[in-house]
């Protein structure tokens, strides 16, 4: 195997300059040192290991790494870390209440079967929560909910119990306000 | 124990064991495996679809720091063994090309790696494969499985005498003068039918690519060898094709399939080269090794299937019976340099696949396969059967609009109605009633009624249409196909056992990817023993703990593992009834005599006989004094399940569409199934592998195409130029049931999970042609593009004299 020359005391050692970012994660604060090019996903799967934060495509279409980044849902792979410094970050380890009970989106996603395989659906979720949060009462036809998930890619369900789970969603929330 | 209910688990919608972590963000999948001081590969690939590698120089990536290695195909070539190992060998005759993960001297397809480069992380991995300098010195290319047929082709290997890699005919039997005879008959009834329709079908270049990509995550011990956590659909065949090829013993191969994985569909089937490249740095480096398949990388070189071409003819009689059926199709495997199916054996099996469901008596069904300079074909969801499904359902279509019958009545007349059927290529239909399923799917959609409204909507100038198409599809795959076929077996298998506190668990050598093992499968095992799902736990992928089967395929959950769950239950509840027949001095009684509900074991001849069904656990487990007869203590029970001959599960599909003729956009306005999935565990499930397998076939027929260019360059591997489905570019389908019990399963289940895309892209293009049928269109490719139709509406419109 080819190896580098002379420069052995470099392995394990990125010439990448090193950049301070602090940000609040999932309402804690975190500060790291990190390489300026270091993907945001990278940053909260790598660095906070916060690992239900996803990464299907890394050019943005998919959305398995949307997280919420100043109370807006956005693709995490889109960003660096650096430029969320000073940004208030939620992840999908952060819906679920602290005494472990579901969110009413995952709680709707769970009674509708909104998920198989999982990947795509923390994704979905932030979504959702995002855009809940911000309309509380939907439309809830069936274009519009579709047009609302239409950011999101999953391959496992068809999209028939996401949608179910929009609307499951929306009534849970409206319920507990 | 938990709250017991008395019995019925089975054809329960229980909420999934598996959500919990998934919904929350603690799942468990490949990326997410975490060990210390991990270094990272990326692979260099070519970027030419064919070309003698001069000279590679490695020398500025080395430079860059934080890379810890680089390793190219020559190098490789000399330390592993190459991939034509038996192991991942299928039983044809074809030509199987020896080949090194690596690419050594020259490529075959743009995107074939030829150096891996080991770094720090993965962004200095990348920047040093994007320093790795490389002369090529282009070679021809063939990009066309048709042209690479001729005999005057550029030859995708200069030492092959054609690039045929496989050709076979599948009727007729064996022998070249068995093959002519049946050619023969076939023709006569072809010169005496009232009608016969020729047609080409073409499906393009698509699959069913999963969210999560593929990786491997290896790890190097010199007293336990090589762990390597692995994207797989097949764990076993993985652990043992590693150990061959690098010459390990199996001793020293353990393979983790993580618990949770993000879609497979078929991709995370054969053996990928990259697997072993993982491996082999590991063990050389002696550090953990991982490598994370970018979408780039994935989209370049797998989830390719589908690429086939038929020349399909149909000899009918004037009420539109079908006589004989000939097809000559053509495979085109890109460089068929894969373990497990080197690119043809998926189109094979369309071909074999190609007559199903309907009563044809008389077929002369041949394919040939060429290989060309693009990535090889993987398997995928409905493996090789879309094809010639949509060329078939299209086919009498045609022929229906021929002869002036509606299509529905046609196809209807022509569905096996006796059983067990053997088909002309030799698939067992075991049981089923297609008819009434039929039926009852062609009741749900209102075909009168609807061509009342068709007949309004012409007359205001919209065109809607309706299309139908079925399928029957293995349910699970006999070793009587596998073995022949993959060198594998078919055979379910599962490790049941039963601890003394009275929970159970089960043991599974596959590895789902989303198909929700850890609820059905407890479902089936609490059903049989009366006791609470959440008492059952299920664990499967890995080697060091599983029995061996050969992976998550061909919709073998709940037909062959749930079978085996079933046997090994039965083979626990008789050896539990035994002791209580000793303990209790029950002479004379049998095993029939017990019940197992709420919990307990219950003698039912006298109900004050009964144990908690944990205490007896605990007695049989720990209290291993005072045996019965010749019984061993413990409860543990490996049970091994095969269907005597293939079980069949039944789709019926139709799809209703509205076509814009000034644009040729389409929207489809209802998509309704009828499934014969015999009886159901869990009913949730079901519908969300038929809702996704539906999905996945109007993605692949909508949008999906892998394009090359001229020189072979591949122009989609990214979501924007590959693209899938979204939830606004599809509706909602209607699953109906119309179950019959499959007799030779256990518990009567038919699987679901293969074959449900296949039937959708000749439904929905047959819709689409019905309500174009004024202009006489009539589409034979995919995918269906608004400008396709449109060109079809107005080469009718200018047929028809404008």
């Amino acid at each position: 195997m080819a190896r580098p020359t002379a420069r052995k005391e470099l392995i394990g050692q990125s010439s990448d300059p090193r950049v301070p970012v602090s940000m609040t994660v999932n309402g804690e604060r975190v500060e790291r040192e990190v390489s300026p090019r270091m993907l945001l996903s990278d940053f909260i799967r790598h660095e906070l290991r916060l690992t239900g934060t996803h990464v299907g495509c890394e050019h943005g279409v998919c959305g398995c790494c949307t997280v919420i980044i100043d109370g807006k849902a956005g693709r995490s792979c889109l960003a660096f870390a650096v430029q969320a410094d000073g940004a208030d970050i939620r992840t999908i380890e952060s819906v679920a209440a602290p005494d472990g009970s579901l969110h009413p989106v995952q709680q709707a996603f769970r009674e509708c079967h909104g998920l198989q395989c999982g990947y795509c659906t923390p994704g979905f979720v932030m979504s959702i929560v995002d855009y809940l949060e911000d309309n509380p009462d939907p439309d809830l036809s069936e274009d519009a909910i579709r047009e609302v998930l239409s950011g999101n890619l999953c391959r496992c369900t068809g999209y028939k119990n996401i949608v179910a789970a929009f609307r499951r969603s929306a009534e849970l929330m409206r319920g507990s306000r | 124990m938990s709250a017991a209910v008395e019995t019925g688990w089975i054809g329960r919608s229980l909420e999934r064991r598996e959500d919990a972590r998934l919904l929350t963000g603690r799942g468990e999948y490949l990326a997410d495996v975490r060990v210390s001081d991990c270094l990272h590969v990326c692979f260099v690939r070519s970027s030419h679809a064919h070309a003698r590698i001069k000279d590679i120089r490695l020398d500025a990536a080395l430079e860059i720091p934080g890379v810890v290695g680089a390793i190219t195909g020559a190098e490789l070539s000399r330390e592993i063994q190459g991939q034509k190992i038996p192991v991942l060998i299928p039983a044809f005759p074809a030509k199987y090309r020896q080949y090194w993960p690596l690419a050594v001297d020259e490529v075959y397809w743009h995107g074939e790696p030829l150096a891996a480069i080991v770094a720090k992380d993965k962004y200095v991995a990348e920047d040093a494969a994007a320093a790795v300098e490389i002369d090529y010195e282009p070679l021809p290319v063939v990009t066309d499985a048709e042209v690479a047929l001729r005999e005057d082709s550029p030859r995708v290997y200069d030492d092959w005498d054609s690039n045929e890699i496989f050709g076979t005919s599948y009727t007729g039997g064996f022998e070249a003068d068995q093959i002519a005879k049946n050619d023969a008959e076939v023709e006569a009834l072809f010169a005496q039918a009232d009608v016969v329709l020729r047609q080409r079908f073409r499906t393009q270049r698509c699959g069913v690519c999963p969210i999560e990509t593929r990786g491997a995550l290896a790890i190097w011990s010199e007293t336990d060898g090589l762990t390597v956590h692995l994207t797989t659909q097949r764990p076993h065949i993985e652990r043992l094709a590693l150990a061959d090829l690098l010459e390990l013993s199996t001793a020293e191969v353990r393979v983790v399939a993580p618990r949770d994985q993000g879609g497979g569909f078929g991709v995370k089937a054969p053996f990928y080269r990259e697997h072993v490249v993982v491996c082999h740095l590991a063990r050389k480096l002696g550090r953990p090794v991982r490598w994370i398949e970018t979408r780039e990388e994935h989209l370049m070189t797998v989830s390719q299937e589908r690429d086939q071409i038929h020349d399909l003819e149909i000899a009918a009689d004037r009420e539109g019976r079908i006589l004989a059926l000939r097809n000559r199709g053509i495979g085109d495997v890109g460089d068929g340099r894969q373990g497990v199916y080197w690119g043809f054996v998926m189109p094979s099996l369309g071909s074999v696949m190609l007559p199903n469901a309907y009563g044809i008596r008389h077929a002369d069904i041949k394919l040939r396969c060429a290989v060309t300079n693009k990535a090889c074909m993987s398997p995928s969801r409905s493996f090789g059967a879309l094809p010639t499904r949509f060329a078939l359902e299209r086919g009498l279509d045609m022929l229906a609009r021929k002869l002036g019958l509606e299509t529905a009545a046609l196809k209807r007349r022509n569905l096996v109605t006796e059983f067990p059927f053997i088909s002309v290529t030799g698939v067992h239909h075991d049981s089923g009633n297609y008819v009434k399923a039929w039926d009852k799917l062609v009741e749900s959609v209102d075909l009168p009624g609807f061509r009342a409204l068709q007949e309004e909507a012409r007359a205001s100038g919209r065109y809607i249409g309706i299309g139908f198409a079925c399928g029957a599809e293995f349910s699970g795959i006999p070793s009587d196909v596998l073995v022949p076929l993959e060198n594998q077996p078919g055979y379910g298998v599962v490790t049941m056992r039963i601890d003394p506190r009275g929970k159970i668990a089960i043991h599974e050598g596959d590895a789902p990817q989303g198909q929700s093992h850890e609820t059905t499968m407890a479902q089936v095992a609490a059903d049989a023993f009366g006791i609470h799902p959440d008492d059952v736990s299920v664990r499967h992928g890995d080697t060091g703990t599983t029995p061996l089967s050969s992976g998550t395929i061909g919709a073998r959950g709940a037909s062959y593992t749930v079978a085996a769950i079933a046997e090994a239950a039965a083979a626990l509840k008789a050896k539990m009834a035994r002791y209580m027949i000793h303990d209790h001095g029950l002479e004379g009684a049998t095993a029939d005599d017990f019940s197992f509900r709420g919990g307990a074991v219950i003698y039912e001849k006298d109900g004050n006989i009964r144990r908690e069904f944990a205490a007896l656990a605990d007695r049989i487990v720990m209290g291993s004094i005072n045996l019965p007869a010749g019984e061993d203590p413990g409860l543990e029970h490996t049970a091994y399940f095969e269907a005597p001959k293939p079980m069949i599960c039944f789709t019926a599909q139709a799809a209703k569409v509205e076509v814009d003729i000034e644009t040729g956009q389409f929207t489809i306005l209802d998509y309704a199934t009828c499934e014969d999935v015999g009886t159901v565990i869990n009913p949730i499930v079901v519908e969300g592998q038929v809702q996704g397998g539906v999905v996945q076939g109007m993605s692949n027929a909508m949008f999906e195409e892998f394009l090359y260019d001229e020189n072979g360059q591949q122009l989609t591997a990214d979501f924007e130029n590959y693209r899938l489905a979204s939830a606004a570019d599809v509706p909602n389908v209607t699953v109906g049931h119309s179950p019959t019990p499959c007799p030779d399963h256990p518990l009567g289940v038919r699987a679901v999970g293969e074959g449900r895309p296949g039937p959708v892209p000749g439904a929905l293009a047959n819709a689409i042609c019905d309500a174009l049928a004024p202009f006489g269109v009539e589409s034979t490719t995919l995918p269906l593009k608004p400008e396709m139709i449109l060109a079809l509406i107005e080469a009718g419109r200018a047929g028809n004299g404008g």
